[in-house]
């Protein structure tokens, strides 16, 4: 288990420090690709996902496709403006907020700030107003366009710096969001974890709606879907209750209902009931709230008997998303479970 | 001293802690560098001072400041979950509060931690954190929070200079790293013989002006020059600003001219930049200058005071930008000032 763990670090730290936004998700999938190596027999999608056919030691009674995204929310230029700064929008669901006042990395490697006009001589008004896209803007150190336009060109992506903390138990990063699914699954495949054949699919373009999941999942044709996740927690002073969502530290979630899906109950059940039997703590969400690639897997074909598990993780969609570790490591543990227990037909 | 060292010194400086208050290890970091170049170097009251020249009654007494400290925010409370509730030490934009990286400095050390936020997913509408809704995740288990931090721990933004193209940088304290590593250049490219100069000098490195120039106040009480200069950052022009109020990026260094400061003095800057062919602009204001230039002019009976400016884009910001070439004319005119009088 030791050497899982150990693992398991190394593959998310690595896989964080890979930006891959929705649409630009190639340095992830050649990282995942070159992970899997000749353990699983490959193919990639006309969309970029990766699905990889794994063998275990005995064939499955269920067909069962376990899930991750490999994509991240991001940014792209969307134009160059007469003094060389940069417009730019989000890819996936990211708050100005969470961009306004620090650098970014522009998909060749270059650094820009996205500023702000200086707090000394903004109105009452101006202090009060949240930033939107439209007034903000990446300053790339250049005079003007034509300069800019010799480094990069409009529908380049840029990327929030990762950030990458490990200490007293709490991982932070940008991007954990879904790399740690991805990073469960590779670990699952390196150390030939499930004893059933099963279908890994490694997918694309979730952040904007769910679209490589749903091509994978038609390609896969599954019977049954695991999706592994990282899912939003609120257990900080600004929420209260059950506005709180989930709580880091009590356990992997895993979600009888999001705003995708309404989970299969007999596997839900069944989910419960693999954790305690394995003393692996588990919750629920005490809100209706996110969604994930279920929404599009579950209605794959003739419908896809789904459950989620997810790592609770504080400020999903910013460059410092913070997850505990031993939720980290109970996911791993509670996906391994599940896998065995739907393959093996205990369903 | 040339573009790649100078470079190197503005990051190491503008990496370095020290929120108002708390500027012990920069103090300590410029303190190192200055007694390469004088036998007096001294920390007194949190201000760095390190004298140049042997004191004489018919050579005039010059002061050359710029600040220590760096803006950031102050931990109030400890909550029982273990996150910190800070509040602001200095000017800050709160709109770009939500999910700052953030160094929180307590006793036990440097400690890692996020500013709290709603996530998108959780949000009804973004508005702008309220000034009692300021905390730190400490990224850690509740009991050990609670043991490692306190009330009084000094929070800095977690942000580390990065190199933009054409010789930019940005990052979190250039106000007023870059105008510390001006006067290290300038002081570096004298090359000595101090007392050939037509001034004595002191450099002074001074401590809590992002909370009203206090270090100012008692350094130059300490030091009663004849003349001040104070070295700073100013407003560069970026969208968004009003161009009457900026200077322009790699455009030279800002002299000042104001009702508050010396007239004669901001004169002698002009013609001494012209006359060595420094790059240099007008930065005109109409009272004082929100420096530490406005405590020197009324230091014990007064003395003649002016401000020389870096321009700096996104004032206050852990993005905050300079021009290297900015910083080199900075240095330049301090040299040329002190080699060749006003």
């Amino acid at each position: 288990m030791d050497i899982s763990r150990e693992l398991l670090k190394t593959l998310l730290m690595e896989l964080c420090e890979i930006n891959g936004a929705s649409g630009n998700e190639d340095k992830v999938r050649e990282y995942i690709l070159q992970k899997i190596g000749d353990s699983c027999e490959c193919s990639v999608t006309p969309l970029g996902c990766i699905i990889a056919r794994y063998k275990g030691r005995k064939p499955a009674a269920n067909r069962l496709m376990i899930s991750a995204h490999m994509d991240e929310v991001g940014l792209i230029i969307t134009g160059i403006n007469t003094d060389g700064t940069l417009n730019f929008n989000c890819v996936g669901g990211v708050d100005p907020d969470a961009v306004i006042g620090r650098q970014v990395v522009l998909e060749n490697g270059m650094m820009g700030a996205v500023g702000s006009k200086a707090v000394h001589n903004m109105s009452e008004e101006e202090r009060k107003t949240a930033p939107k896209f439209d007034g903000l803007y990446i300053d790339i150190g250049v005079n003007d366009k034509a300069e800019a336009e010799k480094i990069l060109s409009p529908g380049d992506y840029a990327y929030f710096t990762c950030g990458y903390s490990d200490e007293y138990g709490y991982i932070r990063s940008k991007a954990i969001d879904d790399r740690a699914g991805c990073a469960i699954m590779l670990a699952m495949i390196m150390e030939k974890v499930p004893e059933y054949d099963c279908i890994f699919t490694f997918v694309t373009q979730e952040e904007i709606g769910l679209r490589g999941a749903r091509t994978a999942a038609f390609a896969a044709e599954p019977e049954f879907a695991l999706v592994l996740e990282a899912t939003t927690a609120a257990d900080i002073p600004l929420s209260e209750g059950d506005k709180r969502c989930c709580i880091l530290g009590k356990g992997p979630v895993v979600s009888y209902m999001d705003r995708s899906t309404v989970y299969d109950r007999e596997l839900f059940g069944m989910s419960k009931k693999a954790a305690e039997e394995k003393g692996i703590s588990w919750q629920t969400k005490t809100l209706v709230a996110g969604g994930n690639d279920s929404g599009a897997i579950h209605i794959s074909r003739g419908g896809v008997r789904t459950i989620a598990v997810s790592v609770p993780c504080r400020y999903l969609h910013t460059p410092c998303c913070v997850i505990n570790e031993k939720d980290y490591f109970d996911s791993f543990a509670l996906a391994i479970e599940m896998a065995d227990r739907i393959c093996g037909g205990n369903i | 001293m040339d573009r790649t060292e100078l470079t190197e010194l503005i990051i190491k400086l503008a990496d370095t802690d020290g929120v108002s208050g708390c500027e012990d290890s920069i103090a300590e970091v410029c303190a190192d560098i200055m007694k390469k170049y004088s036998n007096n170097v001294r920390i007194k009251n949190g201000n760095v001072l390190a004298d140049f020249g042997t004191p004489s009654d018919k050579k005039p007494h010059v002061l050359i400041d710029a600040h220590l400290d760096r803006v950031g925010l102050i931990a109030t409370s400890v909550t029982e979950d273990g996150f910190i509730k800070a509040d602001c030490i200095g000017g800050l934009d709160r709109r770009l509060f939500p999910a700052q990286r953030v160094i929180i400095h307590s006793m036990s050390g440097n400690i890692r931690g996020v500013i709290c936020t709603l996530p998108p997913h959780l949000k009804s509408g973004s508005t702008v954190m309220e000034k009692d809704q300021i905390y730190i995740d400490p990224m850690m288990d509740k009991d050990r929070a609670r043991e490692l931090f306190s009330p009084g721990d000094f929070i800095s933004f977690d942000s580390p200079c990065t190199e933009l193209n054409g010789g930019r940088i940005s990052g979190a304290a250039l106000d007023d790293r870059c105008g510390i590593a001006a006067i290290i250049k300038a002081v570096d490219d004298l090359g000595g013989n101090y007392d050939e100069l037509p001034y004595t000098f002191t450099v002074m490195f001074s401590s809590q002006e992002e909370l009203g120039e206090r270090g100012a106040c008692v350094g130059a009480f300490e030091v009663d020059p004849d003349i001040s200069v104070a070295v700073d950052v100013s407003f560069a022009l970026s969208k968004g600003e009003n161009p009457s109020k900026c200077g322009e990026m790699a455009k030279g260094c800002m002299i000042g001219i104001a009702p508050s400061l010396s007239r004669r003095l901001s004169k002698g800057f002009i013609s001494c930049a012209e006359k060595n062919d420094i790059p240099f602009q007008y930065e005109v204001m109409n009272g004082s200058t929100g420096t530490n230039a406005d405590r020197f002019s009324v230091n014990r009976c007064g003395s003649e005071a002016v401000t020389l400016s870096i321009p700096l884009r996104y004032m206050h910001t852990p993005a905050e930008v300079i021009d290297v070439t900015d910083v080199e004319s900075t240095a330049a005119l301090i040299t040329a000032f002190l080699r060749e009088g006003e």
